[in-house]
């Protein structure tokens, strides 16, 4: 199958684990050593070569392995969840996906894929709502003819966050 | 159910402080306090414009130059160290036309350009520079009298720097009173002193700056069911009544309010919070005084709350639910308000600057995971809250009392060696209790 094609279909499928809440399932897309990070952002200059300026390497929104991502489907399974129980109605929107060129390396062929996303969030019986953009840095690795995520860096499009927590996965 | 009496009119905030002062010392509280304008224009008038409020820790700007933007209310000061290396802190407001000099949250300059006509502060807050300056403002201008606005009042803690709006408030140190002892046990673990991992985590949430900070100055109590997810996982302890052990001290008088929390008798829990071998045989030395070590040995969940409106969370804790040892965990808060019902969490982590290097990124995991914007235990929290805030803000639901009657019948304990009035159980609202009548002085006068 064409690479973009399967891209595409990964992220699409991605999307809609997440928004129908089926977290196990999302974890089977994810590799061993998933490295998955959501920095703060600060409001800073503009830096001389242009790019996105104000993005911590120290602070993280999440700054997640594949343990503390486990530990957090499996709270989410506790039925005592109460920021996602009942649970957020959420929409991932993905846009914008601009695919590298396939490498292989030692753990196998990866890709580096960019990617936009605007997540809508509503809670409760209440008529507003959250919107969430942000720019996706990720790396797909092909493990037994599959694709799997194995590092994603978000950048949000906010500094202070307009929602009360980060309860999801963006 | 309790309700209150207060009805509609102008008097209504009159009246709703009333109620609280009848009610309080009998446990009862009126809904209303925690959603309402008019309680929200008071609060800002005469509890935010004239208490110390936490700006910035030190680290956060360790070179001359760096400074970081912060707020009281809706005034933004530029926290700057410099070149001099002191630290001051400046509105961020023009003095010819009122914009704002400095518009990143962050960074390190010499000077501060206003972008509208050019006016140039050094990070003095001296003028320096206007365009045209003989042409446009002749002879008799000055720049000496038009530099910055400084903060009526800057004064630092242990490398916690609090800013003050008022020209005419006591010293920090008066206002910490004998909360500075309780502090000492975090700031003086190591001679080093703190650093910060990072800059805070900033986020927005629907509720009341005093119900987010009754949740760290007294209420051990909610644990067994806000967070019973992660009971579920093992990370917090199964026994409901663990959060009980300890004890709940106030500071009569100053709003503050702390809890030193122990564990229950016989518990294997390690001593010190959990913390390295290294970092606990630094602090037997590094502590002001033999009892803060001996409080401090048998610590491991410390909450300070100050008042108004800063918090400080240091539990031991598992980064996660596999990891085998427990790993304390620091964080600073300020419950930045935005509104009747509205708030900013400004949310630091911190570690000791000596601690070993993989200590430091421990802690800052277990901090993330556990706490701020994507904690697994703040997430519950934030959400409780902004529903609670809600029902307050509700036509009947704001006249409905609540109840603050917890550990009415517990009587001080005696034996206890640090400074304040100590109860010797942890399921009490006697910290709220004292918040308030402090709140009530305040407000009243």
């Amino acid at each position: 199958m064409d690479l973009t094609r399967e891209i595409l279909d990964f992220l699409y499928r991605e999307a809609e684990l997440l928004d129908e809440g089926r977290y196990r399932e999302w974890l089977d897309l994810l590799t061993e050593d998933i490295l998955y990070q959501v920095p703060v952002r600060l409001t800073r200059e503009r830096l001389p070569q242009g790019g996105y300026s104000g993005i911590s390497e120290q602070m993280f929104h999440l700054d997640e392995d594949r343990t503390s991502l486990e530990m957090r489907v499996a709270r989410l399974e506790t039925g005592f969840a109460w920021a996602e129980d009942p649970p957020s109605r959420l929409r991932h929107f993905v846009t914008n996906v601009r695919i590298g060129e396939p490498r292989n390396t030692p753990l196998g062929e990866e890709v580096g894929v960019r990617s936009y996303i605007l997540v809508f969030r509503s809670r409760w019986d209440q008529p507003d709502f959250t919107f969430l953009s942000a720019e996706r840095h990720d790396v797909l690795r092909k493990q037994d003819g599959s694709w799997k995520l194995a590092r994603r860096l978000v950048i949000l499009d906010h500094s202070t966050l307009p929602t009360h927590n980060l309860s999801f996965f963006l | 159910m309790p309700r209150s009496k207060v009805t509609g009119g102008s008097s209504r905030l009159d009246a709703l402080l009333e109620e609280l002062a009848t009610g309080l010392e009998q446990g009862l509280v009126p809904a209303g306090i925690f959603n309402d304008p008019e309680i929200f224009e008071r609060e800002k008038e005469k509890i935010f414009s004239r208490s110390w409020i936490f700006l910035a820790h030190t680290s956060e700007i360790p070179s001359p130059g760096d400074y970081v933007l912060r707020y009281i209310l809706d005034n933004a000061f530029i926290v700057v160290r410099g070149e001099d290396g002191q630290v001051r802190a400046f509105l961020d407001m023009c003095r010819h036309r009122g914009m704002r000099v400095c518009r990143a949250e962050a960074g390190n300059a010499s000077h501060f350009r206003c972008p509208f006509h050019g006016w140039t502060y050094r990070n003095d807050g001296t003028l320096v520079g206007v365009p045209a300056e003989r042409e446009a403002f002749g002879e008799g201008f000055s720049k000496e009298d038009w530099g910055l606005l400084p903060i009526p009042k800057l004064e630092e803690f242990d490398g916690l720097l609090f800013g003050n709006l008022s020209p005419d408030a006591p010293s920090l140190k008066e206002w910490l009173g004998d909360a500075s002892w309780y502090l000492e046990l975090v700031t003086k673990r190591s001679p080093a002193g703190l650093e910060v991992l990072g800059p805070p985590q900033r986020f927005v949430v629907n509720t009341d700056w005093k119900l987010a900070l009754e949740t760290f100055i007294s209420d051990s109590y909610h644990t067994l069911m806000t967070h019973r997810s992660l009971i579920e996982l093992g990370i917090a302890p199964r026994d409901a009544k663990y959060a009980m052990y300890g004890e709940q001290i106030h500071i009569p008088g100053k709003g503050h309010g702390t809890m030193v929390v122990g564990g229950p008798p016989g518990a294997k829990l390690p001593p010190f919070w959990g913390y390295p071998e290294e970092m606990m045989e630094r602090a037997k030395t590094s502590y002001p005084t033999q009892t803060h070590w001996e409080v401090a040995k048998e610590t491991r969940i410390l909450l300070i709350t100050l008042f108004p409106n800063f918090s400080l969370h240091n539990p031991i804790r598992r980064p996660d639910h596999l990891y085998p040892k427990p790993v304390p965990m620091l964080t600073f808060r300020v419950w930045h308000p935005l509104g009747p019902g509205r708030i900013e969490v400004i949310s630091w982590g911190l570690v000791e600057k000596d601690a070993p290097e993989w200590f430091k990124e421990k802690a800052r995991h277990s901090y993330m995971r556990f706490f701020g914007s994507s904690g697994t235990f703040e997430q519950d929290d934030t959400e409780i809250w902004s529903h609670v805030t809600r029902n307050a803000g509700s036509t009947l639901g704001r006249r409905v009392l609540f109840n603050y009657q917890m550990g009415r019948n517990v009587a001080p304990d005696p034996n206890w060696p640090g400074p304040g009035v100590a109860y010797p159980i942890n399921f009490t609202d006697e910290n709220l209790r004292n918040f308030y009548r402090r709140y009530l002085e305040l407000m009243r006068d």
